[in-house]
């Protein structure tokens, strides 16, 4: 009860509050879903990217 | 769990009627006077002789066939001729309970978790939408910029030391004429002197160049987009002859209809190879 009467003082209250808060998710939340799906995405292809095997082919001059 | 029955009870009512002074209710339509059937009122045969409610034989009853034993009912016996009136009787459904749900398994325990949680959840639904949108915009957006093979294209290397010092080099980049200047040292030091705050276009010399010696620019008029004539007009640099611009030699407007400067595209200088990147 105390705290999400807290959170609802805090947050939802105001709606200009409530709705920056709603934009800055947003925009914390694109930034998180693109990192985690590029780490997924480089884990899950691990090995067979150019990154991965450009110091075999490549030498630093 | 609470599960709510329904409990009838049932109640028989007096008659509604008018009251006789002796404290029989006045029906007149109800014989009060008749008699049961003879008995205790009540036939089901007490004594020792066959009993008296055994299935009359119209309503079927066993018989010896040749095939054995054989029962049969009728389903539609006839009347047995014995008549009973039905009093008056009444009765009504009485609830224990007013006919409402129980709603309690389905009710937050607390408003305020409640009210927290709602929100909570419409701004989730606004952050979703909100990421949509952006990625949508943005998306749609990346369609339009230019991809990394028109990218390439899009510079131009220059080599610097083909170019002798005095003299205008003219080169097609994205379609545009360029001209890069190898200045001498007396043409930087007239850029340079020149009291540019009271230009029409103010703008110094060093924000201009990158290397003094290298003037970079765009050979388009700021007029009206004529290609202009190197190591002309007034001031040494350039003469544009479609409606008389003159520029200096940083290629800043001096004179005529020219509103601006020339352009200085973004150019870099390699000076591992002594190349000159436009783009």
């Amino acid at each position: 009860m105390a705290i999400s009467n807290a959170i609802y003082n805090a947050v939802f209250k105001r709606n200009s509050v409530y709705v920056t808060t709603i934009f800055t998710g947003a925009f914390a939340f694109g930034i998180g879903f693109d990192t985690g799906v590029t780490k997924f995405w480089d884990s899950w292809n691990r090995g067979k990217q150019w990154k991965d095997i450009r110091h075999k082919y490549v030498e630093e001059s | 769990m609470a599960t709510l029955h329904a409990v009838k009870k049932y109640a028989t009512l007096p008659p509604t009627v008018r009251t006789l002074a002796s404290g029989v209710p006045s029906a007149p339509t109800v014989n009060l006077a008749a008699r049961a059937v003879a008995g205790h009122g009540h036939g089901h045969g007490h004594g020792a002789s066959a009993r008296s409610d055994a299935p009359a034989r119209f309503a079927g009853g066993v018989k010896l066939t040749s095939a054995g034993l054989v029962s049969k009912s009728y389903l539609t016996p006839s009347s047995t001729g014995v008549f009973q009136q039905r009093l008056l009787h009444t009765t009504v459904a009485r609830k224990d309970a007013p006919n409402v749900p129980d709603f309690s398994d389905y009710q937050a325990s607390s408003d305020s978790t409640n009210r927290a949680l709602s929100y909570f959840m419409i701004g989730s639904m606004g952050v979703l939408s909100a990421s949509v949108a952006k990625s949508t915009v943005t998306e749609f957006l990346m369609t339009m910029s230019a991809s990394a093979d028109v990218l390439a294209l899009a510079k131009v290397e220059v080599e610097l030391g083909s170019i002798p010092e005095g003299k205008n080099v003219i080169i097609k980049w994205r379609g545009k004429p360029v001209f890069i200047r190898h200045r001498t040292p007396d043409e930087i030091e007239e850029a340079r002197q020149v009291d540019w705050k009271s230009l029409r276009d103010p703008e110094s010399d060093e924000a201009r160049v990158k290397k003094p010696e290298w003037l970079v620019m765009l050979g388009v008029c700021t007029h009206l987009g004529c290609v202009p004539i190197g190591e002309a007009g007034d001031y040494g640099g350039w003469f544009c002859p479609c409606h008389g611009s003159h520029y200096d030699i940083s290629g800043r407007a001096r004179k005529g209809p020219a509103p601006l400067n020339l352009e200085v595209p973004a150019h870099d200088f390699n000076d591992a190879e002594g190349k000159l990147v436009i783009g």
